[in-house]
């Protein structure tokens, strides 16, 4: 029997590890793709809730997260090649040319 | 959320201003292209016409909302299961967001020319940003603060870097991507531990049945706070604000610095907002920390910076903190926060007016030796930017003091008085940074370039648009001034009134 607990434990465990990956990974496409997995655990504890609740309302959530991450995904992959394109490197300590 | 009755109750009054400004966005697009083929045309003639359309979408939707608030009348968008409510509170939010994409509209005009980045969809982008603003501020539901937040930012992360020749620009657009993303990532995992826990989406069923004594629905509370932080540049969750506003072209800085700021905090009062909120003293002691460390953080990083645009962009993480300031007063002070918001939008928008408009030779003159001498050589502007930024410190006579004042003094009622003092003491801080522009422009001898010569008259209209209010709003908060209109304009009871809709 698959409990509400199970969901929550491996969402929280796939957040954390998404949220690790997108603070220490250099590579842009590599923390696109944490903050991805972000999302993901986030429509998983959406989803688990849902069937917990027996309600449809986190399940509509889980639709609209992800179209709009489709969506957010575009715009942050378009941004990644107008760097790519002025500066050869996708490499997050390139870009660093802002500093206080 | 209940599955939905058959007979759908809609009410579309409640939507009209986003669905107005979204119409408008398509519309520009749809122009831009017909426009850019009739080669009669000059470039700064087709601005125009999209700004005017831009224009017109703005101007409809300011009235819709500003009818709504001058009624008082609730419109909730699906009576069944509220998503969108237009109250008095989001219309207030609706407005002050409207005015500043307004302005933004026709601040940016000649700028984008001047730099050579001068696209249709600029105009577009503006307005759908503005349509997820003013989803935002309406939404009551945690589904329709998710999409308000996302419509908001995806088109600023395309404006951040919309000098995509320039590589400042892609740094900046990059940067709050990356950090924008993020925070969202963030507070989904926060409403849906609220949802978890509640088993309500709408952020009424939510705070009433908020369990207090639940870590995980105060860890999901948290996490909200956290991601709307982030938006908001409050420290410490402001790392990205000054490499954004100085990579991001200076327009674009000028829009998101006000209006993404109105439109966070309104979903984070919507959010903090009510008297029956169990959570509340919870929340008001995470809130109390970040206001502390965003005005100690911000006004003390703020004086050594040498880049006015980077200099701003640490206020506003400052201002910020005074905004936070009146949250922690309570019901009180929400009113407070309302006046504030429309406060910085006239000042801080004002300010970067006059850094668009002194943009010279496809690039901005933003570094504080280029304001050197300006008093004698653009006597007009160097007179305006005083203005603005003596209102962002608070002098009386601006609508800083006003805002300021309320901030405070609604501090001090609520017992609040450590927070009081570091405010006034920051603020004290804040005037040594503010003044050192004017010093450099009224003290020091002009350099040897010569500067752009004229200001284009819509850069014009909007700088003494912002002045005009920064002094009104300043001498009348409350109307009285013997024109027919502003007589009537009491903006600080409106405020108010306002906040009372929240609960």
């Amino acid at each position: 029997m698959i409990t509400v607990e199970h969901v929550l434990a491996l969402s929280g465990l796939l957040f954390a590890i998404g949220a690790l990956g997108a603070l220490t990974r250099r590579n842009l496409i590599v923390i696109l793709m944490c903050i991805e997995l972000m999302l993901n655990a986030v429509n998983l504890a959406f989803v688990g809730f849902a069937r917990a609740w027996g309600d449809l309302g986190g399940q509509v959530v889980v639709l609209m997260v992800i179209a709009v991450a489709a969506g957010s995904v575009a715009v942050g992959l378009g941004i990644v090649i107008a760097l790519f394109r002025n500066r050869d490197s996708v490499n997050i300590e390139d870009v660093s040319l802002l500093k206080w | 959320m209940s599955p939905a009755s058959p007979a759908m109750n809609l009410d579309f009054s409640a939507i009209a201003p986003v669905a107005i400004v979204a119409m408008g966005a398509m519309a520009v697009l749809v122009l831009e292209v017909f426009l850019a083929r009739m080669r009669s045309l000059s470039e700064f003639h087709v601005s125009v016409a999209l700004a005017l359309v831009a224009t017109l979408a703005l101007v409809l939707a300011l009235g819709t909302a500003g009818q709504a608030f001058l009624q008082g009348t609730s419109s909730v968008f699906n009576a069944d299961n509220p998503m969108l409510r237009l109250d008095r509170f989001s219309a207030f939010a609706t407005v002050v967001v409207g005015i500043g994409a307004l302005l933004s509209v026709w601040m940016s005009m000649q700028y984008l020319i001047e730099l050579r980045i001068n696209h249709g969809e600029h105009y577009a982008l503006l307005l759908i940003s503005t349509a997820g603003m003013m989803v935002l501020v309406a939404a009551v539901d945690i589904l329709t603060v998710f999409l308000g937040l996302e419509i908001l930012s995806l088109p600023i992360y395309v404006l951040a870097g919309f000098d995509r020749r320039k590589t400042t620009s892609n740094e900046a657009a990059m940067k709050y991507f990356l950090v924008g993303t993020f925070a969202t990532a963030l507070l989904l995992y926060g409403t849906a531990l609220l949802y978890g826990t509640t088993g309500e989406t709408g952020l009424d069923g939510i705070r009433a049945a908020f369990p207090s004594d639940n870590p995980l629905a105060l860890a999901g509370l948290g996490l909200v706070v956290v991601g709307l932080a982030f938006k908001v540049s409050a420290a410490p969750f402001h790392q990205w604000t000054p490499d954004v506003y100085e990579g991001a072209p200076t327009s674009v800085t000028g829009f998101m610095s006000v209006t993404v700021k109105a439109a966070a905090f309104a979903a984070l009062l919507r959010f903090a907002g009510g008297d029956v909120e169990p959570a509340a003293e919870n929340l008001g002691r995470i809130l109390w920390g970040i206001a502390l460390l965003s005005m100690v953080l911000g006004n003390i990083t703020a004086v050594v910076q040498d880049n006015v645009k980077r200099m701003l962009a640490w206020s506003a993480v400052a201002h910020a903190g005074y905004v936070l300031v009146g949250f922690t007063a309570g019901a009180p002070g929400h009113g407070a926060v309302l006046f504030y918001l429309a406060a910085y939008l006239f000042a801080n928008l004002g300010a970067f007016a006059v850094i668009v408009a002194l943009a010279d030779r496809g690039r901005d003159q933003d570094r504080i030796e280029s304001f050197a001498g300006l008093a004698r050589r653009r006597p007009g502007m160097a007179a305006l930017m005083t203005l603005f930024l003596l209102s962002l410190a608070g002098l009386p006579g601006t609508v800083g003091f006003i805002a300021k004042f309320q901030i405070f003094s609604v501090a001090v009622r609520a017992e609040e008085l450590s927070l009081a003092i570091v405010a006034v003491l920051t603020t004290v801080v804040s005037f040594y940074y503010y003044l050192r522009v004017p010093v450099w422009m009224y003290m020091r001898d002009p350099g040897e370039t010569p500067p752009r010569a004229g200001l284009d008259t819509p850069e014009a209209a909007v700088l003494s648009a912002c002045a005009i209010a920064v002094l009104l709003l300043g001498f009348f908060p409350n109307g009285g001034f013997p024109v027919p209109v502003l007589q009537d304009a009491t903006v600080l009871a409106w405020a108010h009134e306002a906040a009372a809709a929240l609960r």
